[in-house]
Protein backbone atom coordinates (compact mmCIF):
# COMPACT_ATOMS: atom_id res chain seq x y z
CA UNK A 1 0.00 0.00 0.00
CA UNK A 2 1.25 3.35 -0.93
CA UNK A 3 0.40 6.65 1.17
CA UNK A 4 0.50 10.31 0.10
CA UNK A 5 0.82 12.52 2.02
CA UNK A 6 -1.31 15.26 0.65
CA UNK A 7 -1.05 17.62 3.33
CA UNK A 8 -0.62 18.25 7.41
CA UNK A 9 -0.98 20.40 10.19
CA UNK A 10 1.63 20.97 13.27
CA UNK A 11 0.40 21.39 16.39
CA UNK A 12 1.77 22.69 19.41
CA UNK A 13 1.65 23.07 22.25
CA UNK A 14 3.03 24.91 25.30
CA UNK A 15 2.40 26.21 29.31
CA UNK A 16 4.23 28.17 31.86
CA UNK A 17 6.49 26.07 33.61
CA UNK A 18 5.23 27.18 37.37
CA UNK A 19 6.40 24.18 39.12
CA UNK A 20 3.78 21.71 39.18
CA UNK A 21 3.02 18.67 37.42
CA UNK A 22 0.39 19.00 34.22
CA UNK A 23 -1.96 16.25 36.12
CA UNK A 24 -1.26 17.35 39.23
CA UNK A 25 -3.97 19.82 41.31
CA UNK A 26 -7.88 19.92 40.85
CA UNK A 27 -7.65 22.16 37.68
CA UNK A 28 -8.69 25.15 39.29
CA UNK A 29 -5.03 26.00 40.55
CA UNK A 30 -4.27 27.05 37.39
CA UNK A 31 -5.33 30.31 37.00
CA UNK A 32 -4.25 33.65 38.37
CA UNK A 33 -6.32 34.19 42.07
CA UNK A 34 -6.30 38.09 41.12
CA UNK A 35 -8.15 37.89 37.33
CA UNK A 36 -9.20 34.43 37.47
CA UNK A 37 -7.84 33.46 33.85
CA UNK A 38 -5.46 30.46 33.46
CA UNK A 39 -1.67 31.32 33.58
CA UNK A 40 -1.45 30.60 29.96
CA UNK A 41 -4.25 33.14 29.02
CA UNK A 42 -3.08 36.58 29.70
CA UNK A 43 -4.04 39.18 32.19
CA UNK A 44 -7.12 41.55 30.69
CA UNK A 45 -5.10 44.64 29.77
CA UNK A 46 -3.24 41.94 27.32
CA UNK A 47 -4.26 40.63 23.82
CA UNK A 48 -1.85 37.98 23.52
CA UNK A 49 -0.63 35.56 25.83
CA UNK A 50 2.79 34.44 26.47
CA UNK A 51 5.90 36.32 26.99
CA UNK A 52 4.28 39.91 26.01
CA UNK A 53 1.87 38.43 29.71
CA UNK A 54 4.53 36.88 31.41
CA UNK A 55 3.96 35.44 35.17
CA UNK A 56 5.37 36.25 38.21
CA UNK A 57 6.55 34.27 41.44
CA UNK A 58 6.67 35.12 44.70
CA UNK A 59 8.95 34.12 47.37
CA UNK A 60 5.78 32.70 48.98
CA UNK A 61 5.33 30.58 46.43
CA UNK A 62 2.47 32.54 44.88
CA UNK A 63 2.29 33.03 41.18
CA UNK A 64 0.03 35.46 39.31
CA UNK A 65 0.01 37.52 36.17
CA UNK A 66 2.63 39.91 36.50
CA UNK A 67 0.30 42.54 35.25
CA UNK A 68 -1.71 41.80 37.68
CA UNK A 69 0.21 41.25 40.79
CA UNK A 70 1.75 44.47 39.83
CA UNK A 71 -1.21 46.42 39.04
CA UNK A 72 -2.58 45.13 42.80
CA UNK A 73 1.56 46.22 44.64
CA UNK A 74 1.01 49.59 42.76
CA UNK A 75 -2.11 50.31 45.04
CA UNK A 76 -1.46 51.70 48.50
CA UNK A 77 -4.23 49.67 49.95
CA UNK A 78 -2.11 46.12 48.93
CA UNK A 79 0.30 47.59 51.51
CA UNK A 80 3.20 45.43 49.42
CA UNK A 81 1.45 42.55 50.17
CA UNK A 82 1.48 39.05 48.63
CA UNK A 83 -2.99 38.80 47.56
CA UNK A 84 -2.68 35.54 48.92
CA UNK A 85 -1.17 35.21 52.47
CA UNK A 86 -0.66 38.68 53.05
CA UNK A 87 2.95 38.45 53.24
CA UNK A 88 5.45 41.16 51.71
CA UNK A 89 5.56 40.50 48.49
CA UNK A 90 9.46 39.77 47.36
CA UNK A 91 9.65 38.39 43.69
CA UNK A 92 11.52 35.24 43.68
CA UNK A 93 13.65 34.47 40.95
CA UNK A 94 11.95 32.50 37.97
CA UNK A 95 12.13 29.02 39.29
CA UNK A 96 14.10 26.68 36.75
CA UNK A 97 12.94 22.86 36.66
CA UNK A 98 15.84 21.23 37.13
CA UNK A 99 14.46 17.82 36.67
CA UNK A 100 14.02 17.97 32.91
CA UNK A 101 17.61 16.91 31.61
CA UNK A 102 19.14 19.98 31.95
CA UNK B 1 -14.29 46.01 28.13
CA UNK B 2 -14.01 47.09 31.74
CA UNK B 3 -11.32 44.76 33.50
CA UNK B 4 -14.07 44.22 36.52
CA UNK B 5 -16.13 42.96 33.67
CA UNK B 6 -14.39 40.06 33.05
CA UNK B 7 -13.63 38.97 36.11
CA UNK B 8 -17.54 39.54 36.51
CA UNK B 9 -18.49 36.98 33.68
CA UNK B 10 -16.67 34.67 35.31
CA UNK B 11 -17.57 34.81 39.25
CA UNK B 12 -21.30 34.77 37.61
CA UNK B 13 -20.58 31.63 35.80
CA UNK B 14 -19.43 30.18 38.79
CA UNK B 15 -22.57 31.07 40.81
CA UNK B 16 -24.71 29.59 37.60
CA UNK B 17 -22.98 26.37 37.93
CA UNK B 18 -22.04 25.44 41.12
CA UNK B 19 -24.91 27.62 43.26
CA UNK B 20 -24.00 29.90 46.25
CA UNK B 21 -23.41 28.26 49.62
CA UNK B 22 -26.40 27.52 52.23
CA UNK B 23 -28.27 30.58 53.39
CA UNK B 24 -27.10 32.98 50.56
CA UNK B 25 -29.54 33.37 47.23
CA UNK B 26 -28.56 35.67 44.07
CA UNK B 27 -31.37 37.86 43.99
CA UNK B 28 -30.41 39.82 40.79
CA UNK B 29 -26.97 40.63 38.53
CA UNK B 30 -28.61 42.22 35.31
CA UNK B 31 -25.49 44.22 34.71
CA UNK B 32 -21.62 44.26 36.19
CA UNK B 33 -22.49 47.17 38.08
CA UNK B 34 -24.55 46.03 40.66
CA UNK B 35 -25.53 42.70 41.99
CA UNK B 36 -27.99 41.75 44.81
CA UNK B 37 -28.03 39.16 47.11
CA UNK B 38 -29.81 37.26 50.07
CA UNK B 39 -28.63 36.57 53.49
CA UNK B 40 -29.88 33.93 55.45
CA UNK B 41 -27.66 32.95 59.11
CA UNK B 42 -28.93 29.50 59.26
CA UNK B 43 -28.55 27.11 62.59
CA UNK B 44 -29.50 28.66 66.16
CA UNK B 45 -28.64 32.37 65.98
CA UNK B 46 -29.81 35.43 67.05
CA UNK B 47 -31.03 36.19 63.85
CA UNK B 48 -32.87 32.53 62.66
CA UNK B 49 -36.02 33.71 60.70
CA UNK B 50 -34.74 36.84 59.92
CA UNK B 51 -33.65 37.58 56.17
CA UNK B 52 -31.66 40.29 54.67
CA UNK B 53 -30.34 41.50 51.20
CA UNK B 54 -26.79 42.76 50.42
CA UNK B 55 -26.26 45.30 47.60
CA UNK B 56 -22.96 44.95 45.40
CA UNK B 57 -21.47 47.59 43.78
CA UNK B 58 -18.37 47.59 41.47
CA UNK B 59 -16.40 49.93 39.56
CA UNK B 60 -14.61 49.57 36.79
CA UNK B 61 -10.80 48.78 39.10
CA UNK B 62 -12.98 45.25 40.89
CA UNK B 63 -11.20 43.32 42.18
CA UNK B 64 -8.11 45.64 42.40
CA UNK B 65 -10.56 47.69 43.93
CA UNK B 66 -13.26 46.74 47.18
CA UNK B 67 -16.66 46.06 46.10
CA UNK B 68 -19.20 49.33 47.61
CA UNK B 69 -20.82 46.56 49.98
CA UNK B 70 -23.89 47.40 52.03
CA UNK B 71 -27.71 45.55 53.63
CA UNK B 72 -30.01 46.56 51.83
CA UNK B 73 -32.81 48.86 53.68
CA UNK B 74 -36.46 49.61 51.53
CA UNK B 75 -39.70 48.68 52.66
CA UNK B 76 -38.89 44.98 51.74
CA UNK B 77 -35.48 44.61 53.85
CA UNK B 78 -33.78 45.95 57.15
CA UNK B 79 -29.75 46.05 58.14
CA UNK B 80 -29.50 43.56 60.75
CA UNK B 81 -29.17 44.67 64.35
CA UNK B 82 -25.51 44.12 64.71
CA UNK B 83 -22.38 46.43 66.45
CA UNK B 84 -20.91 46.65 63.02
CA UNK B 85 -23.78 47.19 61.18
CA UNK B 86 -25.37 51.04 60.75
CA UNK B 87 -29.00 51.08 60.44
CA UNK B 88 -28.20 52.78 56.80
CA UNK B 89 -26.71 49.25 55.71
CA UNK B 90 -23.12 50.76 56.35
CA UNK B 91 -20.85 47.60 57.21
CA UNK B 92 -17.71 48.84 59.15
CA UNK B 93 -15.72 45.42 58.34
CA UNK B 94 -12.21 45.51 57.62
CA UNK B 95 -11.75 42.87 54.17
CA UNK B 96 -14.34 45.99 52.91
CA UNK B 97 -11.69 48.31 53.21
CA UNK B 98 -8.01 47.96 54.53
CA UNK B 99 -7.90 44.23 54.66
CA UNK B 100 -9.41 43.96 50.83
CA UNK B 101 -7.75 41.21 48.56
CA UNK B 102 -7.72 40.80 44.62
CA UNK B 103 -8.09 37.09 45.18
CA UNK B 104 -11.66 37.52 47.42
CA UNK B 105 -14.24 37.18 45.27
CA UNK B 106 -18.31 38.16 45.84
CA UNK B 107 -19.42 35.07 47.34
CA UNK B 108 -16.14 34.85 49.55
CA UNK B 109 -17.54 38.53 50.95
CA UNK B 110 -21.00 37.21 51.17
CA UNK B 111 -19.72 34.44 53.34
CA UNK B 112 -17.65 36.64 55.35
CA UNK B 113 -20.58 38.98 56.58
CA UNK B 114 -23.07 35.98 56.90
CA UNK B 115 -20.74 34.29 59.54
CA UNK B 116 -19.95 37.70 60.77
CA UNK B 117 -23.72 37.79 61.60
CA UNK B 118 -23.42 33.86 62.99
CA UNK B 119 -21.03 34.64 65.09
CA UNK B 120 -22.90 37.77 67.18
CA UNK B 121 -24.44 37.12 70.71
CA UNK B 122 -25.79 40.42 70.99
CA UNK B 123 -27.97 42.60 68.77
CA UNK B 124 -27.26 46.32 69.12
CA UNK B 125 -25.98 49.20 67.11
CA UNK B 126 -22.71 50.59 66.88
CA UNK B 127 -22.15 52.97 69.56
CA UNK B 128 -22.33 55.87 67.01
CA UNK B 129 -24.81 54.74 64.93
CA UNK B 130 -26.98 57.87 65.03
CA UNK B 131 -24.06 60.40 64.46
CA UNK B 132 -22.84 58.25 61.59
CA UNK B 133 -26.06 57.72 59.91
CA UNK B 134 -26.90 61.53 59.66
CA UNK B 135 -23.56 62.24 58.21
CA UNK B 136 -22.72 59.10 56.26
CA UNK B 137 -22.07 59.59 52.70
CA UNK B 138 -24.26 57.36 50.10
CA UNK B 139 -21.83 54.95 49.05
CA UNK B 140 -20.18 53.72 51.92
CA UNK B 141 -16.54 53.40 50.35
CA UNK B 142 -16.05 56.84 50.74
CA UNK B 143 -16.01 56.39 54.93
CA UNK B 144 -12.88 56.06 56.15
CA UNK B 145 -14.07 53.10 59.00
CA UNK B 146 -11.99 52.41 61.98
CA UNK B 147 -11.80 48.98 62.56
CA UNK B 148 -11.46 48.65 66.48
CA UNK B 149 -12.88 45.56 67.49
CA UNK B 150 -12.17 41.98 66.15
CA UNK B 151 -14.34 39.96 68.26
CA UNK B 152 -18.06 40.05 66.99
Amino acid sequence: MKVTVKNWHAIAQWRWDTGTNEDEGDGEGDVCGICRVPYEGCCPSCKMPGDDCPLIWGECSHVFHMHCLLQWIGTAASKQQCPMDRRPWVTAERKVNHSNGR
Amino acid sequence: MAVSTRRLQKELVEIQKQGTPVGITLLSADDFQTWLFTVQVLGDTIYSGELFALKFRFDGQYPIQPPAVQFVVDEKYQAPVHPHVYSNGHICASILGNEWSPVLSVIAVCVTIQSMLASCKKKERPPDNERYVKHAPENPKKTQFVYHDDTV
